[in-house]
């Protein structure tokens, strides 16, 4: 099948075939056509030319309710519940079928709980999904997709929000629907998942099938190498710059949004010219701390100085865990969204104008050095993908050359090109003298980038040690 | 450019279809309507002065909803603003009459009025920011709070010194605007509200404050992770907001009605609502759907001294275009069938 979206081939003639009793998983980077290709599966999307068959017979393209129907199931990397229904009136709401005159809620939910039930998960059907922590609002999303028994799976992205744990119980449930017969399509790109995950892999590379082999015929480097098309080349460690002393925090106390005490009493240096990684995983106090440190959230009490003395007017740039709610605006232009971070830059101004063609120049240097793809520097960001309004969010913050940088998650969600890019913007930030707070989940990410790494729990900070313990520790 | 072109010829055909399509729905003779329209919108200098007029408030109005809604600020109360300010305006004039030249009491009435409106808006924004008030439901009753603080004062403190009609003291002409032409209405206030037009325009998108402003409206939390005052930002926002609503009932006060009574808007400072929206929030546009509104109404009083439905009209013509308006909004807005990634 082929697809086409403006100038974009998402799908370049792409044929592919799916045995039952296999977990298939189809990987590529951002934009490479892996979700094009699951949504026309599912029938979301109807493609310019090709055929999707389930048995030899044709499924009616561009339907979904027909598909599932049919037996396709997709679980929605973006869920597809009502928040502020409970679990069983969602699963309820999944099961209906017309006529929908009768409603048993009860009766309609009681296959899903029940499979919940083998599946060893403890759902509870009275709960708030909008109350639920993520991981439990996707066994939710999933039970909806097994409730129908479908012969036929396809996980959109499914471990991006999850935790290591989730993630091994998610690997769990997927090989026992495989073990059922199942046709079980997973949609990826982070490698060591894909490996735990699945017997089959296709790689997808701007909307063409690269290669598809057994699990065992192949191996990480060479299914990276397929994705990328080159690997890319880890930048080395460069000499450590004369470290000197940067933030120094004592005994933070930080409110989380629920009232609750999300820091407890942290104490935390960061050196200039140093990269201190904050793991642990996600809800723990990370975001609570970063936006601390980052002055944008008020702190319950103790002390940050920098350098002994006050904060002040430190530069500080911060490099926010959710770029859409936190570092865009998304109805605005590229230029703009860096003129957020750039607006008290001098050559920028006359008195208290715009200088609209200094702005213009100055976001297209960025645009260029940070090799982000968009047209027109005017373009609104919400057109970019998520690796580019990253790198948007990354260029302004970087160029303002921070004292202090706090990044959480900053490659979160971004391909390989693009996050290696961002993790040598990081590196190039600490020989700049930047004293840089690193928090990550991805413990691959803070083995490569931190110099040293402490590990966030329950509000507390302790020593991790080197990165390969912590992987030890998370395991 | 060319783009832009075809983009406002395109919506020059909406706002006529939608014209046209009430007046079907009303079962009136299209053509002859729209001609009775037309005359007393554009036949003559009359024609375009009622137009110009009538366009004045709105537009006024119409840019304090701009400035508030850019920033988030969902100000319902451009009615109540209009009266504060006129009520401030009237209060200046009560005072000011025959102590100073007529000139000074002229100038310190817009002045007034102006800081009358922003006060009451500001009021609004100080409850959201340190109070945590719906800034909608707040505005709407302050309008409630100043229409009835209209009709006391009007036969109350400010009403006239024979004390016989509900209405303040008529303003000597000298205290007026300047009329150009002793036939028309037309006055110095429609080349004030199209400068303030332009003014709005450069102060949201070629300065710095004007930007932080819409980055706030566009995003609040971006805006407080890089520094910048959101609620300070606001505050301003709604204190301008009702700046341009006061001045818009000042302007009105001692550009044509020259006294005030309970009557005394005609919903200028909630049909300010439609016609910003008409005008896409962006402050040139709001000038071209002022106009637009303007001549219905200019065109509609002349259309109703031939068919009782006149009066009404306009209204629901208003109605119709915002909602036509809102509504291919949204349908452009929708996500695109299949949305990869």
């Amino acid at each position: 099948m082929s697809k086409r979206y403006g100038s974009v081939q998402a799908l370049d003639r792409v044929s592919l075939s799916f045995a039952p009793g296999e977990v298939h998983a189809v990987l590529g980077e951002n934009g490479a056509g892996k979700s094009t290709l699951v949504s026309v599966m599912a029938g979301f999307v109807v493609p310019d030319t090709g055929s999707v068959e389930v048995d030899g017979v044709p499924i009616p393209l561009g339907r979904p309710f027909d598909c599932k129907r049919l037996g396709i199931e997709m679980i929605h990397q973006h869920f597809t519940l009502v928040p502020t229904f409970s679990v069983r009136e969602n699963l309820a709401l999944a099961a209906m079928k017309p006529p929908v005159l009768r409603y048993d809620e009860g009766q309609l939910a009681a296959p899903a709980l029940e499979r919940a039930r083998q599946l060893g998960w403890d759902v509870s059907p009275e709960a708030r999904v909008e109350d639920m922590p993520v991981g439990a609002q996707q066994r939710v999303e999933i039970l909806k997709a097994l409730a129908a028994d479908a012969p036929i799976l396809l996980f959109d992205e499914p471990t991006a929000v999850l935790s290591p744990a989730e993630i091994e119980d998610l690997v769990r449930v997927i090989r026992a629907l495989r073990d059922e017969g199942r046709i079980v399509i997973l949609i990826a790109h982070k490698l060591s998942e894909v490996f735990k995950a699945a017997d089959r892999i296709s790689v997808l590379r701007r909307g063409k099938l690269v290669a598809t082999a057994a699990l065992a015929e192949t191996n990480p480097t060479q299914v990276a190498e397929w994705m990328v098309g080159d690997l890319p080349i880890p930048a080395a460690r460069v000499e450590e710059s004369a470290r000197g002393e940067g933030l120094s925090v004592q005994d933070l106390r930080v409110e989380g949004d629920r009232g609750e005490e999300a820091v407890r009493g942290v104490d935390l240096e960061v050196g200039r010219g140093e990269i201190v990684g904050i793991g642990g995983v996600d809800g723990n106090g990370q975001v609570e701390l970063a936006e601390a440190l980052a002055q944008v959230r008020h702190s319950l009490a103790g002390t940050l100085e920098w350098q002994g003395a006050p904060l002040g007017d430190l530069r500080i740039g911060y490099i926010p865990q959710d770029r859409q709610a936190d570092g865009l605006a998304l109805e605005m232009s590229v230029e703009e969204n860096m003129l957020i971070a750039g607006q008290r830059k001098a050559e920028l101004l006359t008195g208290p104008f715009l200088r609209k063609a200094a702005i213009r120049s100055w976001a297209e240097a960025l645009i260029a050095r940070f090799a982000i793809k968009v047209d027109r520097a005017s373009d609104p960001v919400r057109g970019l993908s998520g690796g580019n309004q990253q790198k948007v969010v990354v260029s302004r913050t970087l160029e303002a050359l921070p004292d202090l940088l706090i990044a959480v998650n900053p490659t979160r969600g971004l391909d390989l090109k693009a996050a290696s890019f961002v993790h040598d913007q990081i590196r190039s930030a600490r020989e700049g003298g930047a004293a840089v707070a690193l928090f990550s989940t991805d413990l691959d990410e803070l083995a490569e980038l931190a110099d040293r790494t402490l590990f966030m729990s329950r509000g507390e900070l302790a020593e991790g040690g080197d990165a390969v313990a912590v992987v030890g520790g998370a395991a | 450019m060319r783009a832009a072109v075809a983009q406002g010829a395109l919506v020059v055909f909406g706002l006529v279809a939608v014209l046209v399509g009430t007046l079907l729905a009303f079962g009136l003779p299209v053509g002859p309507s729209l001609e009775l329209i037309g005359q007393g919108a554009f036949g003559d200098k009359f024609g375009i002065a009622r137009t110009a007029v009538k366009a004045t408030p709105l537009l006024l109005t119409g840019l304090g909803i701009v400035v508030a809604w850019r920033a988030r600020m969902y100000n319902i109360g451009g009615e109540g603003q209009f009266l504060a300010g006129a009520l401030t305006g009237a209060t200046i004039a009560k005072f000011a009459l025959g102590v100073a030249p007529a000139a000074l009491a002229n100038v310190a009435i817009l002045a007034g009025s102006v800081v009358g409106g922003a006060l009451w808006a500001t009021l609004a924004g100080w409850l959201s920011v340190r109070r945590g008030v719906d800034v909608v439901i707040s505005t709407i009753l302050l309008n409630f709070i100043a229409i009835e603080g209209l009709s006391w004062a009007v036969s109350g403190p400010l009403q006239e010194k024979k004390r016989q009609l509900p209405l303040t003291e008529a303003l000597p002409d000298a205290a007026m605007l300047q009329r150009f032409d002793p036939q028309t209405d037309l006055h110095s206030g429609v080349f004030i509200a199209v400068v303030l037009a332009i003014a709005v325009y450069v102060f949201l998108f070629r300065t710095r404050v004007g930007f932080r402003l819409r980055v706030v409206g566009e995003n609040e939390r971006v805006a407080r992770v890089n520094g910048m005052d959101a609620d300070r930002i606001r505050l301003g926002a709604m204190a301008l907001s009702g700046a341009l609503c006061g001045l818009a009932g000042g302007v009105e006060y001692v550009g044509i009605a020259g006294q005030l009574s309970a009557k005394f808007s005609q919903n200028w400072g909630f049909l300010a609502i439609p016609v910003a929206l008409l005008g896409a929030l962006h402050p040139l546009a709001v000038i071209g759907s002022a106009a637009y509104f303007g001549a219905l109404f200019a065109g509609s009083e002349n259309l109703a001294r031939f068919t009782p439905a006149g009066s009404t009209l306009v209204y629901v013509i208003q109605a119709v275009a915002v909602l036509a308006y809102v509504a291919l909004r949204s349908w452009k807005a929708r996500p695109p069938a299949g949305e990869s990634e």
